[in-house]
């Protein structure tokens, strides 16, 4: 909950969060420390220096440094658990589904829990799939294309199998597809980064909502010309948030594109912790207004009832929240009396 | 390496691109090293991040190469990626003349060449808006804009000297010079009375249909400028925390 000088209360949903263990123990090979030294350097790249974390803390944290950094000092209300499995780079994976899992157990309300298929599991995934979705408390899917398996580097959203899997989630009543697209991808000549098959998947599929996490960049353009023709495709900012107190003109830039072409209703906020932090960001995305000659050029602006909606109504929106049933509901949870304590 | 050499070696490293960012990979500050050695001269590149995508890698070195194997006192160039995911595989097929299909069986199903193309003409686009940026920014409307004849520039030092309907006016050179430069590649028309902006198909434009195309034009650009602003954050970081080597210095 974020409080503006004048008392008013915004509901926030980070929607794009981690809890990873990149610890040394946990690589599986050299790609392990490459990942996470990757990680790190957007981390430092990007963060304000108050905010640097050793690399020791940052290949693995604790769930006490996720709850103080998310909920009791980083106005988030509703984290979504943006799994990322990375199997063989981590020897238990970076952070799937099941690791997420443990602290969605323990404070329900709190968490949102995505799962994801790879259609390079093929026929029997399809039913590994549905065990997932009966066992643990899937509500979304975080897909990356570029991950490896078995000397594949990478698939599309338009693979034959892939749109089995989407049945699949619409028979399971599976609707918030996170998509985030990497720098490998079968075949390699291609442009990697290239958004076109969500546009495909999002035509075939018009009753499933696409998340395109990272705005897909760094192919902005591409993503916003595909979410134009598609209502179901919603732009995640992680990364571009982060933009905001190193270069708030690129950023502003990014914002005025996305309210242009997508409108505000389909922009959801992430900080994509833990490469960077939701309180700097957030604090200073409350505070930002778009420079005047981007206003004026852009013919947009980023008021407070906007950047409510990208906060967390957008968000809660997708997910079926009801913002005030839950802010009750949060009050009580052990976070909730955590902070009204520390008030 | 002398210093008539070294410069040599820099001049023509400067014209060689990042494909993707459409900037020098000198000004980027990606060429890490360079070392001749029985006139084997090895360059040394360091990318953004260890996994900066293996076919854009491909393209620079393989550019990195072509531009350097025709200086004099050069047998042989060598690439060498640093601490890059596919170092091995990349380096591997270029040093020895490798196509990418070839240096990745199975996991390529053509050449670079459409991929090059694509990304040329993003850059086209991009430095294309920064051109009728420059000129709207001077006070030329889209009109006079649209009415611009290559004839119509003369370079005057740093300068452009624009004429038009209401007396000329001097804009920047910079950004019409990187515009024109990657116009003529497209084999465009380039008689002096050719028209200054067309589009990718060589189209002239006309006022209204300018204001919807910088619309997109100027997304295109925003792209890139903060895809450019990102790996330059990212390579400084990395420099940074993983320290060593010396960046061939840049102005």
């Amino acid at each position: 909950m974020y409080r503006t000088a004048d008392g008013q209360e915004i509901f926030v949903i980070d929607g794009h969060i981690h809890f990873w263990d990149a610890s040394p123990e946990n690589w599986r090979n050299q790609y392990g420390e490459g990942w996470i030294r990757c990680f790190y350097d957007y981390h430092t790249a990007l963060s304000p220096a108050e905010y640097v974390w050793p690399f020791e803390k940052y290949c693995k944290y604790s769930e006490e440094d996720l709850i103080k950094d998310l909920f009791i000092e980083g106005y988030v209300d509703i984290g979504i658990f943006n799994s990322t499995y990375l199997t063989e780079f981590f020897k238990n994976g970076f952070n799937t589904h099941v690791q997420n899992n443990v602290l969605k157990q323990k404070y329900p309300d709190r968490f949102i829990l995505c799962g994801t298929f790879d259609p390079r599991w093929g026929e029997a995934g399809l039913y590994e799939f549905r065990r997932m979705v009966a066992e643990y408390p899937i509500q979304g899917l975080k897909l990356y294309t570029a991950e490896w398996r078995n000397g594949s580097r990478g698939w599309k959203l338009t693979d034959p199998m892939a749109y089995r899997y989407f049945e699949l989630c619409r028979e399971l009543g599976i609707k918030n597809i996170h998509v985030h697209k990497g720098p490998t991808i079968y075949p390699l000549n291609k442009d990697a980064f290239d958004v076109h098959d969500v546009d495909q998947a999002a035509t075939d599929f018009p009753d499933l909502n696409f998340i395109v996490e990272h705005v897909g960049l760094p192919r902005l353009e591409d993503f916003c010309w595909i979410a134009t023709q598609d209502k179901n495709i919603y732009a995640g900012l992680a990364v571009a948030s982060a933009f905001i107190r190193r270069r708030p003109r690129y950023f502003g830039e990014i914002m005025a594109n996305l309210l242009s072409w997508l409108g505000p209703d389909r922009i959801l906020f992430g900080s994509d912790y833990a490469l960077w932090s939701p309180r700097w960001i957030i604090e200073d995305f409350m505070a930002y207004e778009l420079p005047a000659d981007i206003k004026q050029e852009y013919g947009v602006d980023l008021t407070l009832d906007i950047k409510r909606k990208i906060l967390g109504e957008n968000a809660a929106r997708l997910y079926s929240i009801d913002i005030e049933v839950h802010r009750q509901r949060l009050k009580s949870d052990p976070i909730g009396r955590r902070l009204q304590a520390a008030a | 390496m002398d210093s008539a050499f070294a410069a040599a070696v820099r001049r023509r490293l400067e014209e060689v691109l990042d494909p993707e960012l459409d900037e020098s990979i000198v000004s980027l500050g990606f060429v890490r090293g360079l070392e001749l050695k029985d006139s084997v001269l090895t360059v040394t590149l360091k990318l953004p991040t260890f996994w900066c995508a293996p076919n854009f890698a491909f393209i620079m070195a393989e550019d990195v190469r072509r531009a350097l194997s025709t200086l004099d006192g050069v047998r042989e160039v060598r690439v060498a990626l640093e601490d890059h995911f596919a170092a091995e595989e990349v380096c591997g097929g270029v040093n020895l003349g490798k196509s990418f299909p070839e240096t990745f069986p199975g996991e390529a199903e053509s050449d670079l060449d459409a991929l090059r193309d694509l990304f040329r003409r993003k850059g086209f686009i991009r430095r294309q808006e920064q051109a009728i940026r420059t000129l709207a920014d001077a006070g030329l409307s889209f009109g006079q804009i649209c009415a611009l004849r290559l004839a119509d520039l003369q370079l005057a030092g740093d300068r452009f000297i624009v004429a038009g309907e209401g007396g000329s006016v001097s804009v920047p050179a910079e950004p019409i010079t990187r515009y024109l430069k990657r116009r003529s590649e497209f084999g465009l028309d380039a008689s002096p009375e050719g028209p200054l902006f067309v589009d990718l198909s060589g189209r002239p434009f006309t006022p209204e249909g300018l204001a919807a195309y910088l619309r997109r034009a100027r997304l295109v650009r925003t792209s890139l400028e903060a895809n450019v602003f990102l790996c330059r954050a990212l390579l400084a970081a990395r420099n940074a925390t993983e320290g060593g080597g010396q960046n061939v210095p840049h102005g």
